[in-house]
């Protein structure tokens, strides 16, 4: 019982320290907000939210890597007034820092003991041995960069 | 047909009125301990809201002891892991009052010197900013230090017993060695990793043991659960006598009742019509106590901080005597509250009324 006060005390004292700088600049997604391919609600899974950022400043969020790529490689099914231009940013979250990265930089590794909200997924790290690393402790097959992720590597995950 | 049940109640007064006040009793007992249980895991729950994902402390002999700084290092080291943050705290005695101190260093801090006092010390040792306090070190040394600030009322639950030193004067205090830390407060930013990240430090050091925030969690629920349980046993007893003095109450018909269902009978009345006389009086009497004993719990635990039970659920030391929960009431609460007590009334008012309302009218005005 008395460890538990000194959870608030020290909790209020972690606060600052936890919080990613990159959260800070985006907003988390609020909570109506809902994939853009499979409509489920992207708020429930906070580490999973990607996003794409147009340049018309609007956002299409997506409840894992696996989700956005789908939508943009056949962006013209998902959004039929935009393309591929329009889009300004790709954002994954890093799955050991749960910060956004750049989607087209990162690694992602496919095949692992690991699922998000829509099954098997594409598991995005900014460095090439993070992914590295993953893969060894949970049964990875392989890592993938972002322009080896078509669409038949998305249907593999189906 | 309301208007009509209505009077029929009051005609017998002493009865239905008795009968209330029983049922609101019950009503209240229960709803009350509801009430405070649930208070007390969400307060548990958002206070451990903000725990660290894992907390690393080291055995010796399956004890625990301080942590040697070093391994902080190593830890954050580990993938996943965003930081290893070193904490010093423990429990001073204080035989003044006699009470126990949560002791917290404010490790490598802004350097402030003095401490910080939560409310319930300040209270009760007649301390203000600026006046020296004394605590004796485990050398039995004394160390004083002038008081810099006082936590706010508000954090009273979370923080009256409170004292924050600087890191030096902590480990005077304790005569704490250096190089050491009571714990490890790992943040893991991906809480899906964090039991791989246990998993990594328990083969790394063997001598640790990581403890997630979910045992934790779970511990706390399992407590209060379990007190809440010992409070039901002693209410049992309770809901029994309840459940038969309610059974004896309203399936003994009595004589009279039985006549006046025979007359409404004979004037024309159906069963159904009987039936639905019964049901409202039931409905009645029994929303009344539910509304009754709801609302008497409600104050009771949220305005007076449920003084009644207050002894059995909480048991902390002389430092809380103003736990104030948060009013919060679920749809669940209400509805689990009201299937417990409502509902089997209202089933056990009817089933005789149809028994005594089917039987012919002519034999219900004779016997």
């Amino acid at each position: 019982m008395r460890r538990f006060l000194l959870f608030a005390v020290l909790f209020s004292l972690a606060l600052g320290s936890a919080a990613v700088s990159a959260d800070k600049v985006l907003p988390a997604p609020s909570e109506k907000e809902k994939c853009a391919v499979c409509g489920m609600f992207v708020s429930k899974y906070p580490a999973w939210a990607c996003r794409i950022l147009f340049r018309d400043g609007s956002t299409a969020w997506f409840d894992g890597p696996k989700d956005l790529f789908t939508y943009y490689l056949d962006i013209k099914k998902y959004a039929p007034s935009r393309t591929r231009t329009d889009v300004k940013f790709l954002l994954v979250k890093d799955y050991y820092s749960t910060a956004f990265i750049d989607a087209e930089k990162a690694f992602y590794v496919v095949g692992s003991d690991v699922t998000g909200p829509m099954g098997s997924e594409l598991i995005p790290f900014a460095k090439a041995a993070d992914a590295k690393a993953f893969m060894k402790e949970h049964k990875g097959q392989k890592v993938l960069r972002a322009r080896e992720v078509n669409p038949d590597a998305l249907k593999a995950l189906r | 047909m309301l208007d009509f049940a209505l009077s029929s109640l009051l005609r017998r007064k002493g009865k239905n009125l008795s009968l209330v006040a029983v049922y609101t009793l019950i009503v209240f007992s229960v709803a009350s301990l509801l009430f405070f249980v649930q208070a007390m895991k969400r307060e548990s729950a958002l206070i451990l809201e903000g725990a660290p994902g894992l907390v690393v402390q080291r055995m010796v002999a399956g004890r625990h002891d301080p942590i040697p700084l070093e391994y902080a290092g190593t830890i954050a080291g580990i993938r996943g892991v965003a930081e290893a943050r070193p904490r010093l705290w423990g429990y001073y005695y204080e035989p003044v009052v006699g009470a126990n101190y949560t002791i917290l260093a404010e490790y490598d801090g802004t350097g402030a010197q003095g401490v910080v006092l939560g409310n319930g010390v300040a209270r009760t040792r007649r301390l203000a900013v600026g006046d020296l306090v004394t605590f004796r070190t485990y050398r039995n040394e004394s160390l004083v230090l002038p008081v810099r600030e006082i936590l706010p009322q508000e954090s009273e639950l979370a923080a009256a017993d409170l004292v924050v030193l600087s890191e030096a004067d902590f480990r005077t205090l304790f005569d704490f060695p250096s190089g050491r830390a009571t714990d490890l407060a790992v943040s893991v930013p991906n809480p899906r990793e964090i039991p791989v990240v246990a998993g990594k430090i328990a083969a790394l050091y063997p001598d640790t043991r990581p403890i997630t925030k979910r045992e934790m969690l779970r511990t706390y629920d399992a407590v209060f659960d379990w007190r809440g349980g010992m409070m039901v046993v002693m209410l049992a007893g309770a809901l029994l006598a309840f459940v038969v003095f309610a059974w004896d109450k309203a399936t003994g018909m009595s004589a009279g009742e039985r006549l006046e269902i025979g007359i409404l009978k004979s004037v024309g009345w159906e069963t159904s019509d009987v039936l639905l006389l019964k049901f409202w009086e039931g409905a009645a009497v029994s929303l009344a106590a539910f509304l009754a004993g709801v609302l008497l719990a409600y104050a009771h635990v949220f305005l007076l901080s449920a003084p009644l039970f207050e002894q059995a659920l909480k048991g902390w030391s002389v430092l809380y005597p103003r736990f104030r929960p948060v009013p919060a009431v679920d749809g669940y609460q209400l509805a689990i509250i009201f299937f417990l007590t409502v509902a089997p009334y209202t089933v056990a008012t009817i089933v005789p009324c149809w028994r005594a309302a089917t039987i012919d009218p002519d034999a219900a005005m004779r016997s």
